[in-house]
C-alpha cells in the first residue's frame, strides 16, 4: 500500500437477531426452512396486513446498544424506506430512520498490543427481505420470503476504522459481542451477519475525508478484509494517475478478487422514508433499559484486557480464551476454585484441550470435563505430587469421565516418587551407568545434567520428582 | 312474509327472536331483492349467496337448539369490497385485484361471521377508496337510489346503495376522507366514522393508514349503533387499535351543548344544504340542547393536510402491486422493470395513478419537509383546535356535503372540483375523532340533506344519542321506495 | 412550480403516455396549487408522539400459513416459489 495515503473506512453491520419469531408477525425466525413455508399473509404483505412489533427485537437491539456503550431512546418510532425489489414484498421495509432505538456509542477494539476505539453512529432495528434464488433453467427467478420479517439490527460504525485489520478487528469483536449477548447466531455462512464497507481515501496529514465509495456483497469478514484493501489500492491508483473518485456504489466480487460498478451517484434512489402509520411510536421506560443493562455480561474485550492484567496473561492467550463465551466461563471457573495458578489453567486450556476441541470440532462445554477436575489435576501437578506426563494421563480419562483425578493417580501409580533412599538408589544407579556424561559435568559441561536428570526419570518410570532428581545428581557428582 | 328485504336489522332481530321468520327466509327475500334491482344500482361486485344460506341455515339452527346468540345473528350485512374476505374475492374496486382471493378474514368480517351474521356480498367501491361519487371503481359506479343518474357519492358507494335501496339493513364502509358519511349522507342514510383505533383495520386494504377506518351503514340509528358494537375493540392485530368499550346511547339531547363552528357554513356550502342543517339544529334546540359558537380556524387548510396525509400513505401502501405476488400482472415480463411498470400502469386506474404521483411526490427528496412534514404539523394544530372547541361543547354540528348528489359525469374530469366537496369531512379523519352522518330532509331535487355530529375521541354514544334523538324527533328518516 | 412528472413516474414505476405527459401535469399543477394552501408552520423536530404509543407484542410463535394458499393467486410460480424476470443483484 502507497504509505503517502491513509485509508478511512466505515461499516455498516446487519446482524440477525435470534428471536423465536420474525419482528412483525408470529410465524418462526428459521433458517432453512422448505421454500416458502414460513410465511403468512402478513410477512408476505398481503392487501390489508399490518405489523405488529416484536418485543424481544427491542430488548435484544438494546442489549447491542449497551454494550456498544450507546445512548438509548427509549421513546421511538418505525419509518418506512420505499424501494421496488422482488424480494421486499410490501415494497417497503420498515426500518429506522430519524431516532434510531440506540446512537452515538462506540466499541474498543484490539489491534495487535493496542486498543482502537471505534465510534458507533447508531443501531436500529429493521426487517430482512426474501431470498432470489437464479434459475437459468426456468428462464427467471425464484422468490422465498421465509426471511421477510426476520428481525434486523443494523449497526453504523463512524469512519474511524483507518485498515483493513482495524475492520477485521472490529467486525471480530461485533461477532464475538453478538454471541456472549446471545441475540444473533451470527453465522456467516447462513448469511445472518453482513456487512456494507465504505471506503476513502486521503493523503496522509490532510483533515479532509476522501470521496468514499460503497461496496456491497461482502459476504464475510475475511472478504472484507480483502475488499478494503482491494478498493483503497484502486483509489489510491486512480488518484496517482491524477483521476478523482467517484462516489458510487460497488459490487465486491470475493471470488475474482474485484470489484465492479452496481449503480453511479445519479442513480441513487430517492427512499422516501416517514413514520409508519401503522407503527405508533413506543416507549421503553427508563426501569426497562436499566435492567437490560444490568444483565449484560462482561464482554470479549474487557475480558482480555483483564486477563492480561489481573492474571498477567500474554494479550494472545488472553484474547483466545475470551474470544468463545464457554472457554472464558470454563477458565474463570477454573481460576475460581483457587487452587492453581491462572499461567497453568491458561497453558492446559490452549494447549492439550484445545487440541482436543479442534479435533473433535466441539466447544469446551460438550466434554465431561468439569472445572473442579481440571483445577485438582493442576493442583496436583503444581504440588509436584504428580508429573507433568501424569498429567496428561489423567486429562486424557477426566476430558470423558467426571472422575476425581486424585483417584486416578492412585489406581494408574502415578504419585511422584520424592522418598530420598528411593531416589538415591535410582542416581547412583544412572551416574554408575553414565560414565562419561558424568566426566563431562566434571569437567564443566554442566548441561548434561538434563541428559542424566531425564535417565533418572526414565529408571523411576515417570514418576521420579524432577527437581529433586536434578538436586540429588548435582550433590552425588559433587560428592564424587 | 312479505318484504323481509325492507326490514331494519332490529325488526329483522325481533322477528328472529320470536321465531317468526327463519334466517333463511330473511336471506333468500334479501337474495331476490338484490337480484331483482342490483342491475339497476350495480351495489355488488360480488355475491356471496351460496355461503350466506349456510351462514344462515346456521344461525336457524342455533337460534331452534335455544343457544345464545349475537343480536346479529341470522342477519344478512354487506362488506365493502376493500375488507378482505377468505375464500371471496376481494377486489378493492381494482382492477388490479380483479382476481384476488384473501387466504384470511379481516377482523371485522371474522367478528361478523362469529356473530352469526349473514355476508351477503362485496360492494362496489371507487377504487382503493380514492373517490367521493363511486366512478372511480373499475367495475361499474353504483347508482344512487333516489335518482338513479345521479351518484350515490363514495367511496364506500355500494354499502350506501344496498342500504338505502333496502336490498339489505347493513353494511360496512371505510372512512378515510369522508368515505362513510358523504355517500350516507348522498343517500339519506346513518354512516358513522368511529374514532380512529376503535375499530381494527386489520384485513382493510389500505389507502391511507393513519386516516381510515371501518363503520357502520344503516337506515336507522339503531341499526348502525348494532353493527357498530359488533365490530369494536381492540384487535392484537392491529398495533394501531385502542381498547373501547361499547357504551349505550340515550335519545335526549336536553342540557347538552352542542357548537356550531362557523367556519363550515360559509360560501362553499349550498343555501339549500345551509337551511336544512340550521332547520335541524333548530330541533335539537328544541329538545333541550344548548347552541353555542365555536371555532376551528384551520378548517381551510384541513383539505391540504389530508391529500398530502392519504396520498403519501397510499403512495406507499400501494407499491406492493407490482404484478408479482398477487392480482393484476402486466403485459411486458421482458424484465422485472418493464413488469412493474407495465403492471402498475395497466391495473392502477388514473384517480389512483395521479394520488400515487402525487403522495410520491410530496415525500420525495427536498418537498418531504415542506409538504409531508408540515402536514403533519398542521394535522396536530388541527387536532388541538377539534380538542378545545369541544371542550365547550359536547359534540360539534357541521354541514356533511356541501351539495347534494351530483349527476353521474358531472365532476368526474375534474379532481380539484371533486376533492374539494371533502372539505366538512376530512378534518375529523385528520383529527381522529369520530363523525355521523344524520338524514335531515331534502333538496329542491328530492335528494337527501345531511348533516355531521362529531364529537371527541371514543364518545360514539354520545353522537348516537344525538342522532337518535333527531331520528325520534322527526319521526324516522325517509326510506326511498325503490 | 414546475413539477417533474417522469422523475416522479420513474419512482412510482408508472409510466404515462407520451400523449397524457401535458394533463397530468396539469392535474398534478392544479392539486399541487390546492395543496400549497399550508400556513407557515414549525417543523423542527420528530414525528415521534409520546402521546399515542403502542404496545409490542410477546416473542409468541402462531402457526404460518399453507404454501399452496399463501401462493395460490401468484400470476407464475415454480418450484414452491413465486417466479419472476430474471434480477441479478
Amino acid at each position: 500500500m502507497n504509505s503517502n495515503y491513509e485509508i478511512v473506512v466505515g461499516l455498516e453491520v446487519h446482524a440477525e437477531l435470534s428471536t423465536e419469531t420474525k419482528i412483525f408477525c408470529g410465524c418462526k425466525n428459521e433458517f432453512g426452512a422448505e421454500v416458502n413455508t414460513n410465511v403468512c399473509p402478513v410477512c408476505m404483505g398481503l392487501p390489508g396486513t399490518l405489523p405488529v412489533l416484536n418485543e424481544q427485537v427491542v430488548e435484544y437491539a438494546i442489549k447491542m446498544g449497551h454494550a456498544m456503550n450507546c445512548t438509548i431512546n427509549g421513546t421511538t418510532k418505525q419509518d418506512r424506506k420505499n424501494y421496488f425489489y422482488p424480494d421486499l414484498p410490501k415494497s417497503y421495509q420498515i426500518s429506522q430512520f430519524d431516532i434510531p432505538l440506540c446512537e452515538n456509542g462506540y466499541l474498543d477494539v484490539l489491534v495487535g498490543d493496542e486498543v482502537k476505539r471505534i465510534g458507533v453512529t447508531r443501531i436500529h432495528i429493521e426487517e430482512d427481505a426474501g431470498k432470489l434464488i437464479h434459475d437459468d433453467s426456468l428462464g427467471g427467478s425464484l422468490a422465498d420470503y421465509n426471511r421477510c420479517g426476520v428481525p434486523l439490527i443494523e449497526i453504523v460504525s463512524e469512519p474511524d476504522i483507518r485498515s483493513a485489520d482495524e475492520a477485521k478487528a472490529y467486525l471480530d469483536t461485533i461477532h464475538t459481542t453478538l454471541l456472549y449477548l446471545g441475540i444473533s447466531d451470527a453465522k456467516m455462512q447462513e448469511g445472518s451477519v453482513r456487512c456494507d464497507v465504505n471506503v476513502s481515501v486521503r493523503p496522509v496529514g490532510s483533515t479532509e475525508f476522501g470521496t468514499r465509495v460503497e461496496m456491497k456483497n461482502v459476504n464475510s469478514f475475511s472478504a472484507a478484509h480483502r475488499a478494503i484493501n482491494y478498493e483503497a489500492a484502486r483509489q489510491i491508483k486512480v488518484l496517482e494517475n491524477g483521476g478523482e473518485i467517484v462516489q458510487e456504489t460497488r459490487r465486491w466480487d470475493d471470488v475474482k478478487g474485484v470489484n465492479v460498478l452496481l449503480r453511479s451517484k445519479e442513480d441513487a434512489q430517492d427512499y422516501r422514508y416517514f413514520p409508519d402509520p401503522d407503527l405508533l411510536t413506543f416507549v421503553v421506560s427508563d426501569e426497562k433499559i436499566a435492567e437490560i443493562k444490568a444483565s449484560i455480561p462482561e464482554l470479549p474485550v474487557a475480558k482480555t484486557m483483564r486477563y492480561m492484567s489481573e492474571y498477567k496473561l500474554s494479550r494472545a492467550d488472553s484474547e483466545l480464551l475470551a474470544l468463545n463465551k464457554n472457554t472464558a466461563a470454563f477458565f474463570e471457573a477454573v481460576i475460581a476454585t483457587g487452587k492453581c495458578e491462572p499461567k497453568s489453567v491458561s497453558n492446559w486450556i490452549l494447549g492439550d484441550i484445545y487440541k482436543v476441541l479442534n479435533e473433535r470440532k466441539c466447544e469446551i462445554t460438550d466434554l465431561a470435563l468439569t472445572p473442579v477436575n481440571l483445577a485438582e489435576m493442576i493442583s496436583l501437578i503444581e504440588k509436584k505430587t504428580i508429573s507433568n506426563a501424569a498429567g496428561k494421563t489423567v486429562l486424557e480419562v477426566i476430558l470423558d469421565a467426571d472422575k476425581d483425578p486424585n483417584e486416578i493417580v492412585k489406581e494408574k501409580g502415578l504419585a511422584q516418587v520424592s522418598d530420598t533412599s528411593a531416589l538415591n538408589a535410582i542416581v547412583e544407579k544412572v551416574l554408575a551407568n553414565n560414565e562419561k556424561a558424568v566426566t563431562d559435568f566434571k569437567n564443566g559441561k554442566t548441561n548434561v545434567v538434563g541428559f542424566l536428570v531425564g535417565q533418572c526419570m526414565k529408571e523411576s518410570k515417570g514418576k521420579g520428582n524432577p527437581a529433586m532428581l536434578k538436586d540429588m545428581v548435582v550433590a552425588a557428582i559433587e560428592k564424587m | 312474509m312479505d318484504k323481509l328485504y325492507s326490514l331494519t336489522a332490529a325488526q329483522m332481530k325481533d322477528l328472529l327472536d320470536r321465531k317468526e321468520v327463519t334466517s333463511v327466509e330473511i336471506t333468500k327475500s334479501v337474495i331476490d331483492r338484490i337480484e331483482k334491482t342490483d342491475g339497476e344500482i350495480q351495489a355488488y361486485t360480488s355475491y356471496n349467496f351460496d355461503q350466506a344460506l349456510q351462514q344462515a341455515a346456521a344461525a336457524d339452527e342455533k337460534r331452534a337448539k335455544g343457544e345464545t346468540v349475537s343480536e346479529l345473528a341470522g342477519i344478512p350485512v354487506a362488506v365493502k369490497d376493500n375488507m378482505c374476505t377468505k375464500n371471496l374475492r376481494t377486489t378493492a374496486g381494482s382492477k388490479m385485484l380483479g382476481n384476488f382471493v384473501p387466504p384470511y378474514n379481516a377482523t371485522v368480517v371474522e367478528k361478523l361471521i362469529a356473530d352469526g351474521a349473514v355476508i351477503i356480498g362485496k360492494t362496489t367501491m371507487d377504487e382503493f377508496a380514492m373517490g367521493s361519487s363511486g366512478e372511480n371503481s373499475a367495475f361499474q359506479v353504483a347508482r344512487n337510489p333516489w335518482d338513479t343518474t345521479r351518484v350515490p357519492g363514495g367511496s364506500s358507494s355500494g354499502s350506501a346503495a344496498t342500504v338505502a335501496a333496502s336490498q339489505v339493513p347493513l353494511a360496512l364502509g371505510s372512512d378515510t376522507g369522508g368515505s362513510i358519511r358523504q355517500p350516507a349522507c348522498l343517500t339519506g342514510i346513518v354512516g358513522m366514522k368511529p374514532t380512529y383505533g376503535a375499530v381494527s383495520r386489520y384485513g382493510l386494504i389500505a389507502y391511507g393508514s393513519s386516516l381510515d377506518q371501518i363503520g357502520p351503514m344503516a337506515r336507522t340509528v339503531d341499526d348502525a349503533a348494532m353493527l357498530f358494537k359488533a365490530i369494536c375493540g381492540k384487535d392484537k392485530m392491529d398495533a394501531t387499535s385502542k381498547d373501547y368499550t361499547y357504551t349505550p346511547y340515550g335519545d335526549s339531547v336536553k342540557g347538552m351543548k352542542l357548537g356550531l363552528p362557523k367556519e363550515y357554513f360559509g360560501e362553499g356550502i349550498s343555501a339549500e344544504v345551509k337551511e336544512r342543517i340550521y332547520q335541524a339544529v333548530e330541533v335539537l334546540k328544541a329538545q333541550g340542547a344548548e347552541i353555542v359558537e365555536v371555532s376551528l380556524p384551520s378548517t381551510d387548510y384541513a383539505l391540504s393536510a389530508y391529500y398530502i396525509i392519504a396520498c403519501a400513505e397510499a403512495s406507499s401502501n400501494l407499491g406492493r402491486y407490482d404484478g408479482v405476488k398477487y392480482g393484476f400482472t402486466g403485459s411486458d415480463r421482458s424484465s422485472l422493470e418493464n413488469l412493474y411498470v407495465s403492471s402498475r400502469s395497466e391495473g392502477f386506474g388514473e384517480e389512483v395513478q395521479r394520488r400515487i404521483l402525487l403522495g410520491t411526490y410530496v415525500l420525495s427528496s427536498g418537498f418531504y419537509d415542506a409538504y409531508y412534514k408540515k402536514a403533519k404539523v398542521l394535522q396536530k394544530v388541527i387536532a388541538k383546535e377539534f380538542d378545545d372547541a369541544l371542550k365547550l361543547c359536547d359534540a360539534i354540528i357541521t354541514p356533511l356535503n356541501p351539495t347534494t348528489a351530483f349527476k353521474i359525469g358531472e365532476k368526474s374530469n375534474d379532481p380539484v372540483a371533486m376533492w374539494a366537496g371533502d372539505i366538512c369531512t376530512v378534518t375529523l379523519n385528520i383529527a381522529g375523532l369520530p363523525g355521523i352522518n344524520v338524514p335531515c330532509g331534502f333538496d329542491s331535487n328530492n335528494m337527501p340533506i345531511g348533516f355531521q355530529v362529531l364529537g371527541r375521541k371514543f364518545s360514539e354514544s354520545t353522537l348516537l344519542t344525538i342522532a337518535k334523538c333527531y331520528e325520534n324527533t322527526v319521526g324516522g328518516f325517509a326510506v326511498k321506495e325503490f | 412550480m414546475e413539477i417533474d412528472i417522469m422523475r416522479l413516474a420513474k419512482l412510482a414505476k408508472l409510466s404515462i403516455p407520451e400523449e397524457k405527459v401535458e394533463e397530468f401535469r396539469k392535474k398534478m399543477e392544479d392539486i399541487i396549487q390546492m395543496v400549497e394552501k399550508l400556513p407557515d408552520l414549525d417543523t423542527q423536530g420528530s414525528l415521534v408522539d409520546p402521546t399515542n404509543t403502542m404496545e409490542l407484542r410477546k416473542d409468541e410463535v402462531q402457526p404460518s400459513f399453507p404454501r399452496d394458499e399463501m401462493l395460490q393467486n401468484a400470476p407464475y410460480t415454480a418450484a414452491g416459489c413465486i417466479l419472476i424476470p430474471k434480477v441479478v443483484d
